[in-house]
């Protein structure tokens, strides 16, 4: 079973070193930054940022840019989805799961963090679906929606297409397998122009198109946004601050982080050890019965760490609520601070394989049916899996989840402060976020450290 | 209403998808079967590297009855060690060790041996592709 839905190469475990100095680090940071936080809420006063100049609003906006791009990505599209379909079945032949598991889920995040919410450009279902709407407006009829938005679900159905992903990508006992990748393809194709066709293109994309949730979020903390259709330059974590008030937010963001972490978990002796366990009662079974039985095992692992990241944090917020003695709930004002750990967690899991079976796409490219083809003339190139070193990996991924727990503290402190009028109340109130922080923070770096 | 019966259509044809999604599903394995048929050893690699001098480190594994023997192995060698993963198994198959991406045959009595040298640090899963797929063990080549 491959974690992580593709690549052979799995990172060493954290030494103990590197586990017991950062998670001190990061205790002593806590309580250091709790002390000499800012006492005025600033992120949202800053969210507005600097227009960038005119030309490059220009260029950045243009009609032209974005048909261009959304063009692209459509043909991107339909090549990975031919190849899964009808390329070599060797997974690691097939241009389709790596461009999937490793270039687009590792990429689209970093991009999303770095630029801002480019998704809305990159999409190809959302390409597609504004596609059909230009084609309806030319036939003279106007592109409606069929049903109102399905606001009383929230987020809900965004969180479930995500889970179905995660599940795919770390229960599935062949995640790599083009056909199964292609199946998935066409069936999550139509749950996004499908819902897009229901409900429109904005609702769907906010509630119900799961990876546009989940790059619209970690774009909050990028240092670029559109604001009043206007580009603008800000301080990263600003997009962040204030309350997040749609339903279901705290379902996805702890499917984003539940996900991480169990696919390091699943990496670890334990884990392993009792899918062996399990393996060996079902010997004299099929091959789809195993299957099908650690498929469920591992799906059950996974929705009991999303379930843990949801009951941490609704225990957290209700502590702090009795802390503060607030009247209404907190749930929907520290679920932002969560995001920033999201991506650390991503980059901490996720780096190596990036960086190492990323490199694979290069020869794909010049082949991705498998068919011994050599279009770009770079079949050949031979990938370098020393091109990092175990350090680096270690370093990276402490680094990561440490910056990840600072930026969601200081979210959550932010948000703290614009909360309460009283300063105690606001640094009350933090204690349990404190915990919860620390508690994420440690966890994923002890889960990185198992053997 | 309109409206709603096209929603409806939608939804319905989402469906008839995901019924001939489980119906690909079941084909895969076979998919996967054919891949380990036209993949098999990797003899010539092997026979260069036994021509090296220096000792080699020798990895021992048994596989009985559907799993290796006292549980899944946990080998550890170091970087740049020349290694000889041999794998004893009693069912026919490939022996393949991920990330290095070795595949060598194996059947009851002819062990398979797969020769290298631990270049590439990290963790990588030993797996005996027969039927049903064995999950072997991990080898950790330390820097």
């Amino acid at each position: 079973m491959l974690a992580h839905g593709i690549g052979g190469v799995r990172d060493l475990p954290v030494p103990e070193s590197f586990f017991f100095s950062t998670a001190a680090v990061v205790l002593v940071v806590s309580f250091v930054l709790l002390g000499v936080l800012w006492q005025r809420p600033l992120l949202e006063r800053h969210a507005d940022g600097r227009r960038l100049p005119r030309f490059l609003q220009t260029v950045l906006l243009s009609r032209a840019l974005r048909v261009a791009l959304q063009a692209a990505s459509a043909a991107l599209f339909v090549l990975v989805l031919a190849t899964a379909l009808f390329g070599t079945t060797i997974e690691v032949l097939n241009f389709a799961p790596t461009f999937v598991y490793v270039i687009f889920w590792i990429g689209m995040p970093a991009l999303s963090v770095l630029f801002g919410n480019v998704w809305r450009v990159l999409s190809p279902w959302r390409a597609m679906a504004d596609g059909a709407a230009w084609a309806i407006a030319q036939a003279g009829r106007e592109p409606r929606a069929l049903l109102p938005p399905p606001v009383g679900v929230g987020r809900y159905p965004a969180a479930a297409a995500l889970f179905a992903f995660v599940a795919l990508e770390l229960a599935y006992q062949r995640p790599a397998d083009p056909r199964v990748l292609g199946v998935a393809i066409a069936l999550y194709t139509y749950w996004a122009l499908g819902g897009m066709a229901i409900y429109g293109r904005d609702a769907w994309t906010r509630q119900g198109e799961g990876f546009a949730v989940a790059f619209s979020l970690l774009a909050r903390i990028a240092p670029f946004a559109v604001r009043d259709g206007v580009v603008v330059l800000r301080w990263p974590l600003t997009g962040l601050a204030g309350s997040e008030r749609i339903r279901g937010t705290l379902g996805f963001v702890a499917v984003m982080l539940g996900s991480t972490s169990f696919d390091g978990f699943s990496r670890t002796s334990t884990w392993q050890n009792l899918l062996a366990d399990v393996r060996l009662d079902l010997v004299g079974q099929s091959q789809r019965t195993i299957d099908l039985v650690l498929t469920l095992v591992n799906a059950l692992g996974l929705a009991a760490f999303v379930l843990a990241v949801a009951l941490t944090y609704l225990t957290a917020v209700a502590w702090a609520r009795r802390l503060v003695h607030a009247t209404r709930s907190l749930v929907p004002d520290f679920v932002q601070p969560l995001v920033p750990v999201a991506f650390a967690y991503l980059v901490a899991h996720y780096f190596s394989l990036f960086a190492l079976q990323g490199q694979f796409i290069v020869l794909l490219a010049s082949d991705p049916f498998g068919r011994g083809w050599d279009l770009l003339g770079t079949a050949n190139f031979a990938p370098n899996l020393t091109i990092v070193s175990p350090e680096t990996v270690w370093y990276v991924q402490v680094v990561s989840l440490t910056l990840g727990h600072v930026a969601g503290l200081a979210v959550a402190h932010d948000r703290a402060v614009a909360l309460f009028e009283d300063r105690r109340d606001a640094l009350r109130s933090q204690y349990p976020m404190l915990a919860l922080m620390v508690l994420y923070t440690v966890g994923g770096l002890w889960l990185l450290s198992q053997g | 209403m309109e409206r709603i019966k096209l929603a409806s259509v939608i939804c319905a044809a989402g469906l008839a998808l995901a019924g001939c999604g489980s119906g690909d599903d079941a084909a895969a394995p076979t998919a996967s079967e054919t891949t380990h048929a036209g993949h098999t050893t990797t003899e010539t690699e092997t026979t260069q590297t036994e021509t090296a001098p220096a000792a080699a480190v020798t990895v021992r594994i048994l596989v009985r009855d559907g799993g290796p023997v006292g549980g899944l192995a946990r080998p550890k060698v170091s970087q740049d060690d020349r290694v000889v993963l041999v794998v004893d198994a009693d069912v026919s198959g490939d022996v393949h060790l991920h990330g290095y991406d070795l595949e060598q045959s194996v059947a009851p009595g002819d062990p398979a041996r797969i020769r290298f040298r631990a270049t590439i640090p990290g963790r990588f899963e030993i797996e005996l592709h027969a039927q049903p797929e064995i999950i072997v063990g991990e080898l950790t080549v330390e820097p």
